[in-house]
Order: C-alpha cells, then sequence, then structure tokens
C-alpha cells in the first residue's frame, strides 16, 4: 500500500506492524517446535498440549489482525496487540513449565 | 439497500406475470437461484455479531474432528461403550483433552446457535426476502439440539443415561400417534442396545448428514441475499464507509479465521481449567438413587415440566405450549410481516423476545437449583410472571430512552411541548419527565409486586378450590385476588396510556403524586 492510496498511511505503524509480526513468527515456531517435542505420556501432557495449539492460534490471529488492519488504512491498537503477545508469552512459559 | 444486500429483488416485483412466474419468481428470490456467488461482503459485516452462525459452525467443525478421533476407539454397546469411552480417558493420548474439548465446543455450539437465533430475532434478519433462511437456520438449531439429546447418552454413564431417559418420557408423554412414531424412530423397538445403537447412527451419521445439507442451502441463500444491514434502533443512515464493499478473499475469510482462531484457543483454555471427569457407569441398581436431570440446554423446558399444574394430566398441555413457542419461532418471519427493521418500531417483539430469553435464562437457573423438585403453581406464577412483568416494564423503560435518542438525533418524532396536559421528552421538560419517570416506575414497580402476588393467590385459590372442594374461605382469596390482578392490569395499562410510548411524550399529570413536575 503507498501514501497515495491512504490518506492516512503512516510508515511507524508499518514498520511497528512488520516487527510484532516478526515477533508473532517467532513464538508461533516454538509453538509448533514445542508441540513436536511434547511427550504425549508425561504428566501434564494434555495441559501442555492445549496451551501450547492455544498460544499458537491466538499468534496466528494477530498475525491476520495485523495483516488486515495494514490493508484496510494502516492503524491498529497497539495495546491489545502488545497484550496478546505478552499473553501468547504466558501461554508458551505455562505450558513449557507444566 | 447496498450493493452487499439484495433486499429488493427483481424476481418479486412480478406485475402482470402468470401466478405460475410470480411463484416461481417468488422462490428465486427468496432461495437464490439465479444469483452469483461469492461476491464482496459490506464492511460493516466485519462484526463478531455477524458471525455467531459461523462460528457454530466453526465448532461443528472441532465436533467433527474430535469426534471421529473418539469414533477409533468407542463400541455403541451397553455393555462396552462406557468402558471405551474410559479408555479414552485414561489409555489414549490426549484422550481426556479430545473427550472434554469435544464437549464444550458442543456446548458452545449450542449456546452460539441460541445467541444466533435471538440476534436475527432483535434486528428482524427473518423479514423479506430472507424468510427461507431462518426456517433453514431454525432446523439447523433443531439439528443442532439432536445432536447434544444424542451425544449425551453415548458415554452409557448414570448422568447421561438418565437425562436421556428424562428427555424420553417427554416424547411419550405427547399424543399416541406422535409419541409412538417418535419413540420408533429414536429408540426403535428393542431395549437399551437398540437405543444406544439408534443414538449413536443420529449422532454420527443422520444428524451431520442433514446438517451439511441444511448448511449448504443455508450458505446459498447467503450468498444470494447477502448479509442483513444492522439496524441501529435510531434509523440514522449508515456511513458510506461501512457500506463499502470488501472482497471474501482475504479481508472477509481473514476476519473468520481470527474469530475462529480466538475461538478455538478459548475452548482451549477452558479445557484445561474445566477439564471433565466421567461419571459412574449406568446400571438399574444405581439410576434408582440418582435425581435425574436433563443437561442445561434442556433444563428450561424440563422446569417447565416440573410445575405441579403440568404433573401427568397437564403434561400434553405443557408439551403442546413448548411444542408451539417452537412452530411460531419456525414460522416467525410470517407472522411478523411488518416492513421495519428498527428495534424502536417493534417494541413488542422486542419485549417478547427478551422476556422469552430471560424466561428461558430463568428457567434453566432455577432447574439446575431444585433437581427433582415438584415447583408450586403460586410460586411458578410469582418467579414466572414476575419475571415477565419485570422485562416489560424495563423493555418499556428503555424504549423510552432509545425514543428520547432517536428524538435528540433529529429523527421524525413531535417537538418538544404541545397542548395543555402533555409533557414531552427533551428541551425545557427534562427534568418533569425524570421526576414523572420516577413516580412511574415506582408506580410499575408497586404494581408488578401486586400483579403477580394477586396472579399467584389466584391459582392458589383454584386448585385449592378444585382439590378440596368450594368454601368461603377459598371463595373470598379468589375472589381478592382477582381484585387484584384486576387493579394491577388496569393500574398499568393506565401508566402506559399515559407514557403513550409510540409518541415519546406523557400525557396526563397527577399533581398530588408527581411533585415537582411542572409544565
Amino acid at each position: 500500500m503507498t501514501g497515495e492510496e491512504s490518506p492516512t498511511y503512516e510508515p511507524a505503524f508499518e514498520r511497528l506492524g512488520t516487527r510484532i509480526v516478526a515477533l508473532l513468527l517467532l513464538l508461533e515456531v516454538l509453538s509448533v517446535y514445542f508441540l513436536w517435542v511434547l511427550n504425549p505420556v508425561g504428566p501434564h501432557a494434555e495441559d501442555a498440549f492445549a496451551l501450547s495449539l492455544a498460544a499458537s492460534l491466538v499468534c496466528f490471529a494477530m498475525i491476520s489482525y495485523i495483516y488486515r488492519a495494514l490493508k484496510r488504512d494502516n492503524r491498529f491498537g497497539r495495546a491489545p496487540l502488545i497484550a496478546g503477545c505478552c499473553f501468547v508469552v504466558t501461554l508458551l512459559m505455562v505450558g513449557i513449565a507444566l | 439497500m447496498v450493493e452487499g444486500s439484495s433486499d429488493d429483488t427483481p424476481a418479486d416485483s412480478g406485475r402482470g406475470k402468470s401466478r405460475a412466474e410470480r411463484l416461481a419468481g417468488w422462490f428465486d428470490s427468496r432461495l437464490g437461484l439465479s444469483y452469483e456467488m461469492l461476491r464482496p461482503a459490506p464492511q460493516y459485516s466485519i462484526n463478531p455479531f455477524y458471525w455467531l452462525g459461523a462460528l457454530a459452525v466453526v465448532a461443528f467443525v472441532i465436533q467433527g474432528v474430535t469426534g471421529v478421533m473418539m469414533m477409533l476407539y468407542y463400541v455403541p454397546s451397553p455393555s462396552q461403550a462406557y468402558a471405551t469411552t474410559m479408555y479414552v480417558f485414561q489409555d489414549v493420548s490426549y484422550g481426556t483433552f479430545l473427550e472434554t474439548v469435544h464437549l464444550y465446543t458442543a456446548y458452545a455450539m449450542i449456546m452460539l446457535a441460541f445467541m444466533h437465533l435471538m440476534r436475527g430475532y432483535f434486528v428482524s434478519v427473518h423479514k423479506k426476502p430472507r424468510e427461507a433462511m431462518w426456517v433453514v437456520g431454525m432446523l439447523m438449531g433443531f439439528v443442532t439440539l439432536g445432536f447434544g439429546f444424542t451425544g449425551y447418552l453415548l458415554p452409557w454413564t448414570i448422568v447421561s443415561k438418565s437425562a436421556t431417559d428424562v428427555g424420553l418420557g417427554m416424547v411419550q408423554a405427547l399424543p399416541p400417534p406422535i409419541s409412538s412414531f417418535l419413540t420408533f424412530l429414536i429408540v426403535g423397538t428393542g431395549g437399551d442396545a437398540a437405543e444406544l445403537l439408534r443414538f449413536y447412527d443420529l449422532h454420527v451419521v443422520i444428524l451431520p448428514a442433514i446438517l451439511l445439507v441444511l448448511l449448504g442451502a443455508k450458505m446459498y441463500m447467503l450468498e444470494a441475499h447477502g448479509v442483513s444491514e444492522p439496524v441501529t434502533g435510531l434509523q440514522s443512515p449508515l456511513p458510506e464507509r461501512k457500506k463499502k464493499l470488501i472482497p471474501i478473499f482475504p479481508d472477509v475469510s481473514f476476519y473468520l479465521f481470527e474469530l475462529a482462531a480466538i475461538f478455538g484457543a478459548a475452548m482451549l483454555l477452558i479445557s484445561v481449567v474445566f477439564p471433565l471427569t466421567l461419571p459412574p457407569e449406568y446400571s438399574a441398581a444405581l439410576a434408582g438413587q440418582y435425581t435425574a436431570q436433563p443437561d442445561w440446554y434442556f433444563l428450561w423446558i424440563y422446569q417447565i415440566l416440573k410445575i405441579s399444574a403440568f404433573e401427568e394430566a397437564g403434561l400434553p398441555v405443557a408439551l403442546s405450549a413448548i411444542t408451539l413457542i417452537f412452530v411460531v419461532l419456525v414460522l416467525l418471519p410470517f407472522i411478523d410481516r411488518g416492513e421495519g427493521r428498527a428495534i424502536t418500531g417493534r417494541i413488542k417483539y422486542v419485549t417478547l423476545g427478551a422476556v422469552f430469553v430471560a424466561e428461558v435464562a430463568v428457567l434453566a437457573v432455577w432447574g439446575y437449583l431444585t433437581p427433582g423438585q415438584v415447583i408450586p403453581n403460586e410460586q411458578a406464577a410469582l418467579v414466572l410472571g414476575g419475571t415477565a412483568l419485570l422485562i416489560t416494564l424495563g423493555s418499556a423503560l428503555l424504549y423510552r430512552l432509545l425514543s428520547g435518542g432517536l428524538r435528540k438525533a433529529g429523527a421524525s418524532l413531535p417537538a418538544p411541548g404541545g397542548s395543555s396536559g402533555v409533557v414531552r421528552t427533551g428541551g425545557s421538560n427534562d427534568a418533569a419527565l425524570r421526576s414523572a419517570s420516577v413516580w412511574t416506575a415506582g408506580s410499575f414497580v408497586v404494581l408488578v409486586a401486586l400483579g403477580t402476588f394477586s396472579i399467584s393467590s389466584a391459582i392458589n385459590a383454584v386448585v385449592a378450590m378444585a382439590m378440596r372442594g368450594l368454601s368461603s374461605a377459598v371463595l373470598t382469596s379468589l375472589v381478592l385476588a382477582l381484585a387484584g390482578v384486576l387493579a394491577a392490569v388496569a393500574g398499568a395499562a393506565y401508566l402506559l396510556y399515559r407514557l403513550d410510548l409510540p409518541n415519546s411524550r406523557i400525557k396526563r399529570r397527577v399533581r398530588t403524586f408527581e411533585l415537582g413536575w411542572s409544565k
């Protein structure tokens, strides 16, 4: 998208969006890796599996949201995304701890 | 009217055409046989409330996936059903997780379908040209309830078998031709084995097939008609940016994926926090010690049947009334045929819908709290009548607020001021209106209390008369109760007359009570 197409174009949002997407992709890869190496017969394996899968789904939803927001008008709420990233990290950490 | 919707269809306005052509045009405009598919959707459809039905379908897909995994182990016979379910719980990797997610997405599917139904009711999506969509959606709702009913029996636990027996008891209380047909359809002619096998077949083959066919039909009609325009209640025109069309892919599709992902994550987290445990296996000896209770989505029906007036001889009456509610819901597009969709223009239907939702919620919670108890008539009248009257009062007051907002927004209601003895909303009369509203609301509450108490007393007196015969005390009680009902109804009617809701004004004043209300 170019500045001519959207009057609200702000490069800062695009840069921030790109960084958050990179972080989310990293978390997504981490959750998939964790799912892959998870011992299914271990104690709390089901909880760890569910938490990791939930983290992966939330990552996907946030990436999709940023994509749509940047495509639409280059704006998105920063606070919900940062809170979402913290939520995903928390889910993954609890899953790994289990 | 926007391009994304098709409320005015050329096929439907066929003057000068033959009857057969008009009939074909009616079906074409309702079923969308000649429309192009996968058209862009309007921006206003990017709203979670537009996707409640889609989320129910997502829940159905999750259930399909988890259900197929459970089918690998499950054996539908009374001797092995519980053991194989327990095997999934204890010995299969992620087995408890599978069972838990399957159950909670089933609950979510039923709840989402109900929310989808009531949202559609309140914003009148059932009106032209979406009548057929509504009917198909209602049928899908019944299939969803069928999923719940049939699936609940399959683990063969004491809870599930007892609950299913309660449901079958309801079916068997219907008039003989219907009850015998439905009983044969659901449980066959045999015993437990035939019943379980039928339920399994219905749950994994017949109901999914029916749901998929109905879903296909509904999706086709959705594509033909587009999504309905939002109803704000203020009748203000939609901004142009909301009407802008956006492509199905990637914009709308990605939005749906986001909602589905968040919904899936929520289901997973709920499964972690509240893992399922399997109740004891069903046995006839154990069943005698257990208070049967249906699952939560049938509790409201069960609670109605527990009212003492509907015990035994009254049971067919209650079941007929409940059936009538469902029939009215299915046929709603042909009953509520008014042109307008605005909430402020449908006060009767909106109030009825709100009362229905409140009564269902109250009955379900009440049923959960009183397992196996027969509900006295007067208590039922007090709770149900009180709920209905309070919701009606709340609806009337809410309508007043909406009407005030409507007038402030510059819509078509009359300006403040007016003839002697009439106080309208807004302007210099705001303080007077507030004072009058407080008195009116207070009067309503008193009338609600009087009305509910009188109704319950009247029912109690009639029941006492039927059981113990006529006596002067009972007759006096009945007369006083009826007088109370009449007074409550007359008072409520007077207050409603004074409020003059359609015109957003108060007609008359009573200086004695309504202090501070000056013209």
